[in-house]
């Protein structure tokens, strides 16, 4: 990742922070937030812990119930103790730590709030040495995207990056968007109050460590890279698999449904890292460009016959883990004849030199038989079955697979002589764990994405390009699925989905990989 | 972190013994078996207690960096004799898989201590790094003998509190001149909360410019031995590399016009503060607040002032040999920092 804020300290040089940021101020629109207490203080907290705030950090929490400094920070004390990583709680830390944490109360509507807002700012540049560096962290649902982003502008704010001046940032949580045109909408009001360079949309995907890994392991190794592409790579199987329903986000998640909620951000963001080019630097845009040709790459979903390439499901009873399962329609807040779909697989191609013909099969879906998210590479047979005559040995493709959640790793599956006077074959696989080879549990993609935030580097975020060409492919299909009055196919709770997923892979002659 | 019980083998047939082992089917109630390694490490020590003390620290650190452990104890004036045993050092990963490490003990003396270091070249797993631990002081003899078990080492890992004269110091800086196996020192990473500290200090840009008015820095520490004294020579070698300055043979700072001062604090067992004067006459400290467990730097006559916290990191001999060996690359800062610190170890002399 490129520096981008500060000048060099070399006292730094060497140390395990060595990319410290400028204290700044950070400003949690939703403070009350589920998210703020379970993801953003915890790892924030973390990040102090581990040495890599800088002095002077400050945190402002704003919200709508009537709080104090001190009782937000009894909260947060809280949630630290319940969510963050580094455990137990350091008290001489926390101490520091908390003594950088501030709360404002006010309604994310109302003018003086932001007044409000910009004195305990201006008094924290003076005492803090914040220098008037800020980050608008909107951890608030879409709806308030505009009028938040208004506010800041109208009250000064916000401080344009064309001019000199200390930098302002703006952190965007997912949904970006219902569907194409509500996405070129948001982005059209953020890039009214920001440039696009001062947005920071979080998936948080991008912060797991096996994600960033991906990269790592195509171009930091030799041996990938010739393999990587149509002459050897027979297809390509993503599975995001959870094994929970829609838990308390029954409304949210009827109105979206998987291929929003899963597919639009998570899986095609995996699918650009695995399929595009070289970058020509490991930098933002560099990164981000060649990210957004993948998803311009994609083939277009055909007016006709698309139940060849796409399939949707929803669970029905069953059971999870030795748990029953109720029926996506019998949840909490879900329509009972709803038409949502909880499990979509997809079978799409890139149309590009690299990638043309390589089918790549996506499944996303809830209430399957367990969590997990992997990427499997199914490598095309040994050209000529030499050990199949005169015996009949069955030689097996080769897999690589990255496992992203959870239990961490990379595994390569290949063919090898049974001992014995005969020539007999067995899949083995070769295997490497996080957890194995390096110990400790890795950083929550939060605190990660955060520290980026403040260093200034962009890559681990999406751009409003890629946002706006993600909607532009998928659109198509979800309003087809919307249009054509069916039912999503039903799956029992606990089973790896619908008949007919299956049925996408075999017609091609090859099946789903169990996880 | 279980361990298996110690099995005394063959010394000519280690490896053979030590596939023997993964062989065997888990018992009944046993977790399934993973075998892994990230490093080889040889530890080396002319002591018998450190020998003990050698077994349980790579056995804990094996948790946390899988290795191929092996613990050589050598006397050269006893018996001829060599003898061996291997075990395993097991761990749960998330409670569902046993990662487990393999560890060899041989034991030398007399003239077969010359056996060891090929017999070691032999049970290193091949194309994994290798660090040589030197338990206690550098050897002063024996020179063909440490040469060999040093010659395949990548890394080496000294403890520049136990050295007992300057010369220690700048054989470890010769060793990283000459050589390429680069040198770690246990009391260089007891170093890293203070580095961090002083990086903390000059974080923001109004103290980044006041780095090059530093007129004095006074640092207090355990006073007696050499070797309670190597740790703040560290430091002010770490802070004239880092600010550029040049040191010559006789210790005397020739660019920059920094006064080092080690102060003694008899009650001290480790480095208490550091006091850094501008030429403003204005001081920066950084101090040890024990009770809390953290390093607390202030800074007098600046615009606005708050403490900065610095966690201190465990000390204990595992936990510094596994952020050693967390590091993949040989420490740039410390190969800067080791030839200045030998120099103004010379004047301390």
């Amino acid at each position: 990742m490129t520096t981008t804020a500060v000048e060099t300290n070399p006292f730094r040089e060497g140390l395990e922070q060595e990319r410290m940021p400028e204290a700044s101020c950070l400003i949690i629109f939703g403070a009350s937030g589920d998210l703020t207490q379970r993801k953003l203080i915890p790892g924030l907290y973390s990040l102090a812990h581990d040495g890599l705030l800088p002095p002077g950090q400050t945190i402002v929490g704003i919200s709508r119930p009537e709080q104090t400094d001190e009782s937000f920070r009894a909260s947060m004390r809280e949630a630290v103790e319940k969510h963050a990583r580094a455990q137990p709680v350091d008290d001489a830390v926390w101490d520091n730590f908390a003594k950088g944490l501030f709360y404002v109360q006010g309604e994310f509507t109302e003018p003086e709030a932001y007044l409000r807002l910009r004195k305990r700012l201006d008094e924290f540049d003076r005492t803090r040495g914040t220098g008037g560096r800020r980050i608008f962290y909107l951890a608030v649902p879409p709806q308030f995207f505009p009028v938040i982003s208004k506010l800041l502008g109208a009250e000064g704010l916000v401080n344009d990056p064309e001019m000199d001046g200390p930098y302002t940032r703006v952190i965007i949580e997912k949904p970006f968007g219902h569907d194409l045109k509500s996405a070129v909408e948001l982005n059209r009001v953020a890039v009214s109050t920001f440039r696009e360079r001062q947005v920071f949309r979080i998936d948080h995907y991008l912060g797991k460590e096996t994600v960033q890994n991906l990269l790592v392991l195509r171009f930091a190794n030799g041996i990938f890279e010739p393999f990587w592409n149509r002459q050897y790579i027979d297809h390509v199987q993503l599975t995001v698999a959870e094994s929970i329903g829609v838990e308390k986000r029954g409304a949210y998640f009827d109105s979206a449904g998987i291929a929003r909620d899963i597919l639009q951000n998570h899986m095609l963001q995996l699918v650009s890292l695995i399929a595009m080019e070289p970058p020509v630097a490991f930098e933002a845009n560099a990164v981000r460009d060649e990210k957004v040709k993948v998803l311009r790459a994609l083939r277009e979903f055909p007016q006709t016959g698309l139940e060849q390439l796409a399939v949707r499901g929803q669970y029905a009873d069953g059971s999870v883990l030795g748990e029953h399962a109720v029926a996506y329609r019998r949840e909490e807040k879900v329509a009972p004849h709803s038409r949502t779909e909880t499990y979509a697989a997809l079978k799409v191609f890139i149309d590009n030199w690299r990638w043309a013909d390589v089918p790549f099969y996506l499944r996303a879906g809830k209430r399957l038989p367990k969590r997990v998210t992997d990427i499997s590479i199914h490598f095309r047979p040994a050209p000529y079955p030499l050990f199949n005559r005169p015996s009949s040995v069955r030689t097996h493709p080769n897999v690589l697979t990255i496992r992203i959640q959870p239990d961490e790793g990379i595994s390569l599956k290949f063919d090898s002589k049974v001992p014995g006077p005969t020539v007999r074959t067995a899949p083995v696989t070769m295997e490497f764990r996080y957890a194995t080879s390096f110990g400790a549990e890795p950083p929550e993609a939060y605190e990660r994405l955060l520290l980026e935030t403040m260093v200034g580097d962009a890559t681990l975020f999406a751009r409003r390009d890629e946002i706006e060409t993600a909607w532009a492919w998928l659109d198509p299909l979800l309003q087809t699925w919307a249009g054509d009055g069916a039912a999503p196919e039903p799956y029992s709770a606990g089973t790896w989905g619908p008949p007919s997923a299956d049925t996408l892979l075999e017609r091609d002659g090859r099946k789903w990989r169990r996880p | 972190m279980t361990k298996e019980e110690e099995v005394k083998v063959d010394y000519s047939s280690i490896e053979k013994s030590l596939a023997d082992l993964w062989r065997n089917e888990p018992r009944e109630g046993e977790k399934p078996v993973t075998r892994a390694a990230l490093w080889n490490v040889v530890a080396h020590t002319w002591e018998k207690e450190h020998h003990t003390l050698a077994t349980e620290t790579l056995g804990r650190a094996s948790e946390s960096v899988p290795q191929r452990s092996i613990i050589i104890h050598s006397s050269p004036d006893g018996e001829d004799d060599i003898s061996s045993w291997i075990s395993a050092n097991c761990h749960l990963v998330r409670k569902e898989k046993q990662v487990c490490s393999e560890e060899i003990a041989i034991i030398a003396s007399g003239e077969r201590i010359h056996h060891v270091p090929p017999l070691v070249s032999a049970l290193l797993i091949p194309d994994m790094p290798v660090a040589v631990w030197w338990l206690g002081d550098l050897p002063g003899e024996h020179g063909e003998y440490v040469q060999a078990l040093l010659a395949p080492a990548d890394r080496l890992i000294v403890d520049s509190s136990h050295f007992d004269h300057p010369s220690d110091l700048a054989l470890v800086a010769r060793i990283a001149e000459k050589t390429t196996t680069s040198p770690a020192d246990l009391n260089w990473v007891r170093l890293e909360e203070w580095r961090a500290a002083t990086a903390s200090l000059f974080e923001p840009p109004r103290m980044r410019e006041r780095m090059r008015a530093i007129r004095s820095l006074h640092i207090s520490g355990p006073g007696g031995s050499f070797g309670k004294t190597a740790q703040r020579l560290l430091y002010a070698g770490w802070i004239s590399a880092q600010l550029g300055h040049d040191v010559d043979l006789d210790g005397r700072i020739e660019r920059g016009e920094i006064d080092f001062r080690l102060v003694s604090d008899e009650h001290a067992k480790s480095m208490q503060s550091v006091e850094i004067r501008f030429s403003d006459d204005s001081v920066a400290t950084i101090h040890r607040d024990r009770e809390r467990g953290v390093l607390i730097t202030s800074v007098d006559g600046t615009h606005s002032t708050f403490e900065c916290v610095t966690r201190v990191l465990s000390h204990g001999r595992g936990d510094l040999i596994v952020r050693q060996l967390k590091r993949p690359e040989s420490d740039r800062v410390l190969l800067k920092t080791l030839p200045l610190a030998a120099r103004l170890a010379r004047r301390v002399a």
